[in-house]
């Protein structure tokens, strides 16, 4: 192998890859990453053999070949060197000779050939997402996954498939986020075909999280195709391929309640500050924080209580629809779900005591509710 | 032979073709979901899985498959899960039921269930009753046993054993040290045996229940109804048969019943914690007998043997740790699986009782006590002659100077020995601290002290005794 491709590229590539590449003591070809000619384009790969991820960047070959390398130790190297614009490559008996400018390196490899093979995609990608919708969505969604191995169907996010929109759901059981994401369809065909079968599918954590990094402020659309329980995502140059979580996503649209008796709309700020400071005054672990919604004075009592430390309260102002309520919360739950609106103002929604909350953002003058991102939160009963 | 013998036998081949970790990595959870016409559709987990075996062991397996059925003529794998499937027996039955699942047709769904149902039917009403003869713990089998370098031909052996009793490897002599995993590799062959055939009469006895076993039948003179019952097995595992050395009669009956297994083409497999050469008063008939099968040994595991340990038995109690702390406990604690998993126990109890993670600093501190080697708790020199003259009723004085009375020279030779293997000193220096001996003195005492210890049990005994005593300071 003998090439010379830019180092801009060079280096994005390295970093797009070299994440997905574990500690492996089985298999150590597995901390490699592997550089092979396609097409007259270089093609960068590695997998941890649950997520590949490959891309091919442009180059300037002259002679074909491939081999692998330890990740680590090229990220390494080429996170360091001066930037002059182009880096070359070559092979001589299994090492890898990089030049960039006043810097040369040689990097012992192992054989292509034991690389694992990354599973290519049959036909073609069903549908985009668009990339900038999801870039806001996944991390709200990323904190309710459940990391209870127990339950594997739990520690991915669940994609339900629909006509215009694709509903995102993740949850540990004790709270549930989810997102509404528009849904482009590129092969409408193949898509019906794919509903028919199925309209629900699990992705494992981890697999989402690289989709997440890999997305750049100018990426348009994430395209995505699914086979045989696994997932192709093409985003920009970067293709990553995963296996799907088997199992049944609970049916969690029955949970949420379709009408709420109690409205409260709050300033973010306000109702971060109160459930962090009551944070404070709960037990390590089964904290709770009390929240009082009195609608004769506008407003909502925030408070709590630990026998050996002591207690608090905070009064935020309101605008508040409806009957006075009162729900126990755990405060490390409620600060999450609060912590993900990115609007100044958010709306509160309970029936009782006893039955979930629901909190979502709001915007505009009249405060109107978005229907894009729902966080459910279930009380702590008395 | 039905799809999951076919394919664990094609697996007992392929393994011995590829190394282990390729083994482990792209065969686990694999399995046979059909075979028809002479094609075969094997289930893996994932796409690089399939994508592997499709490409690059292709040939592997379409070989050892053909080895057992010669009508197969096409190999594919399609990806499917068995995540839920818990280990040990209820297995196969599982991936009975994901065949079903599988297979949409209702024809092939019937004939699984059908051939199935009976055979579960039998085996559930006869396994309690099995066990308790047996003697087989269900716990043991090949599936939870972490294969490594140090006993990887044990390992295959004994699969080897139990995919074909009598036929390949008799009698199978599996030796080691204490705690690597001889029991469970014993177990396995059993566990695995009965859940090929639970019809299979199958023993397993350690050495010393054997001889008591005896010892009664001759008292309730029922020693013939005791032969009788032995000569019947299919499958006779013994343990720790180095117990019988000493023991006479026990060896002539036991040989007896030997002889009697083998040439009706019995399996027998033999555990002991040295070759057959090594166990010193046994008798020469029943030496070259044990020597005249398989004989393969048990090492100490290598740090990622160890490591692969830890992280299932964490795995498996649901204990996180991480990376760097289970390289510490890998590195540290390094001569036996049974420390490994007491240092592991040890950790999870302080990490609950503490209420604290398991870090790199936790665990140290955790297992200060067990791993400190004499040079981190300050021993010297001085303590191991100390140790020495009090146990064995010596003045240090007389255990330096140059007397060769044969108990103080044996003495002598332990307190060089403990100095060099606790405390590494130099052969020099270890020469001078005795009255200025010359250092090939000292080599001569560690070498000749080494290798008696595996052959003379009061020599290890003094020496286990007199480690615990330095260290006890």
């Amino acid at each position: 192998m003998k090439l010379t491709c830019t180092q801009e590229n060079f280096k994005k590539a390295i970093y797009s890859t070299e994440r997905v590449v574990g500690k492996q003591i089985t298999l150590p070809i597995l901390e490699n990453i592997l550089l092979e000619t396609d097409n007259g384009m270089l093609k960068i790969s590695a997998t941890n053999l649950e997520i590949g991820v490959f891309l091919k960047i442009g180059a300037k070959i002259e002679e074909e070949g491939k081999i692998t390398v330890p990740a680590r130790l090229l990220s390494n190297f080429v996170n360091n060197i001066q930037n002059v614009g182009t880096v070359s490559l070559s092979v001589v008996d299994q090492t890898l000779h990089i030049e960039s400018g006043s810097s040369k390196a040689q990097i012992k490899g192992l054989q292509a050939t034991d690389f694992p093979i990354i599973p290519e995609m049959e036909g073609e990608f069903l549908f985009s997402l668009p990339a900038q919708e999801m870039k806001e969505a996944i991390p709200r969604l990323m904190i309710c996954v459940s990391l209870d191995s127990t339950r594997p169907e739990l520690t991915g996010l669940n994609f339900v498939l629909d006509k215009l929109e694709v509903r995102i759901a993740a949850t540990d059981s004790f709270r549930l986020a989810e997102s509404v994401v528009t849904l482009i369809k590129d092969n409408a065909q193949a898509y019906d075909l794919f509903m028919e079968k199925t309209t629900s599918i699990i992705v494992p954590l981890n697999t989402i999280s690289e989709v997440f990094r890999v997305i750049n402020p100018e990426t348009q659309n994430i395209k995505i195709g699914i086979e045989e329980s696994q997932i192709f995502f093409q985003i920009d140059n970067v293709r990553i391929v995963s296996r799907l979580i088997n199992g049944k996503y609970p049916p969690y649209q029955q949970i949420i309640p379709e009408t709420f008796a109690t409205k409260v709309i709050l300033s973010k700020e306000d109702a971060l500050r109160a459930v962090k400071i009551a944070g404070i005054f709960t037990h390590s672990k089964a904290g709770e924080v009390k929240f009082s919604v009195n609608a004769e004075d506008k407003e909502v009592l925030v408070q709590s209580k630990a026998e050996e430390v002591g207690e608090n309260k905070t009064n935020i102002n309101a605008e508040i629809e409806g009957p006075s309520v009162e729900a126990l919360f755990n405060p490390r739950y409620m600060a999450d779900g609060l912590q993900a609106v990115s609007t100044s103002y958010l709306a509160l929604l309970m029936n009782s005591g006893s039955s979930p909350a629901v909190l979502r953002m709001v915007q505009g003058e009249k405060k109107e509710e978005m229907l894009n991102y729902t966080y459910i939160i279930m009380p702590i009963k008395n | 032979m039905n799809n999951a013998e076919l394919w664990q036998a094609a697996l007992g081949e392929i393994e011995l073709s590829i190394s282990k970790a390729n083994f482990s990595t792209w065969f686990k959870n694999t399995t046979i979901l059909s075979n028809e016409n002479g094609k075969v559709v094997i289930g893996v987990p994932n796409g690089f899985a399939k994508e592997w075996l499709e490409n690059k062991y292709n040939t592997y397996i379409f070989r050892a498959l053909r080895n057992f059925r010669d009508d197969i003529r096409e190999i594919s794998c399609i990806i499917y899960s068995n995540e839920q499937a818990p280990a040990g027996a209820t297995r196969k039955m599982d991936s009975v039921a994901q065949v079903a699942d599988q297979q949409s047709s209702a024809e092939n769904y019937q004939a699984n269930t059908y051939v199935q149902q009976p055979l579960q039917g039998a085996m559930n009403p006869a396994a309690p009753n099995a066990a308790f003869e047996n003697n087989i713990n269900s716990r043991y089998t090949f599936e939870n046993f972490i294969i490594g370098e140090n006993n990887e031909l044990a390992r295959a052996a004994c699969f080897a054993v139990s995919q074909n009793l009598g036929k390949i490897y008799n009698p199978l002599f599996i030796y080691g040290g204490v705690g690597l995993g001889k029991t469970h590799l014993l177990q396995s062959i059993g566990n695995e045996v009965l859940a090929n055939d639970p019809s299979r009469r199958i023993k397993y006895i350690t050495s010393e229940r054997f001889a008591n076993e005896l010892i009664d039948s001759i008292r309730n003179q029922t020693v013939n109804d005791f032969k009788s019952a032995y000569q019947a097995i299919d499958l006779l595992i013994i343990d720790d048969v180095q117990f019988l050395a000493g023991k006479e009669k026990t060896q002539n009956e036991f040989f007896h019943i030997f002889n009697a297994l083998y040439q009706i083409n019995k399996q027998i497999v033999i555990s002991s914690d040295r070759p057959p050469k090594a166990i010193a008063t046994l008798e020469d008939r029943l030496r070259s007998r044990f020597e005249g099968g398989m004989i393969a040994d048990i090492g100490k595991p290598d740090v990622e043997t160890r490591i692969a340990i830890l992280k299932t038995k964490s795995a498996e109690n649901n204990f996180y740790m991480d990376e760097e702390a289970i390289r510490f406990i890998a590195e540290n604690v390094k001569n036996n699986i049974r420390e490994l998993e007491g240092a592991l126990n040890r950790i999870i109890a302080a990490c609950e009782f503490n209420k604290k993670l398991p870090t790199l600093k936790f665990v140290q501190q955790a297992l200060a006590e067990i791993i400190s080697s004499g040079k981190k708790k300050g021993i010297q020199s001085q303590h191991v002659i100390e140790a020495i003259s009090q146990y064995f009723n010596i003045s240090t004085r007389e255990l330096i100077e140059k007397g060769r009375k044969k108990e103080i020279a044996y003495a002598r030779h332990i307190a060089m020995y403990l100095m060099r293997s606790e405390l590494n000193v130099s052969y020099p220096s270890i020469g001078s601290q005795f009255g200025g001996r010359d250092h090939t003195t000292a080599l001569h005492a560690y070498e000749k002290i080494n290798k008696e210890l595996e052959n003379d049990e009061k020599v290890r005994e003094d020496v286990t005794i007199l480690r615990e005593r330095i260290y006890a300071v």
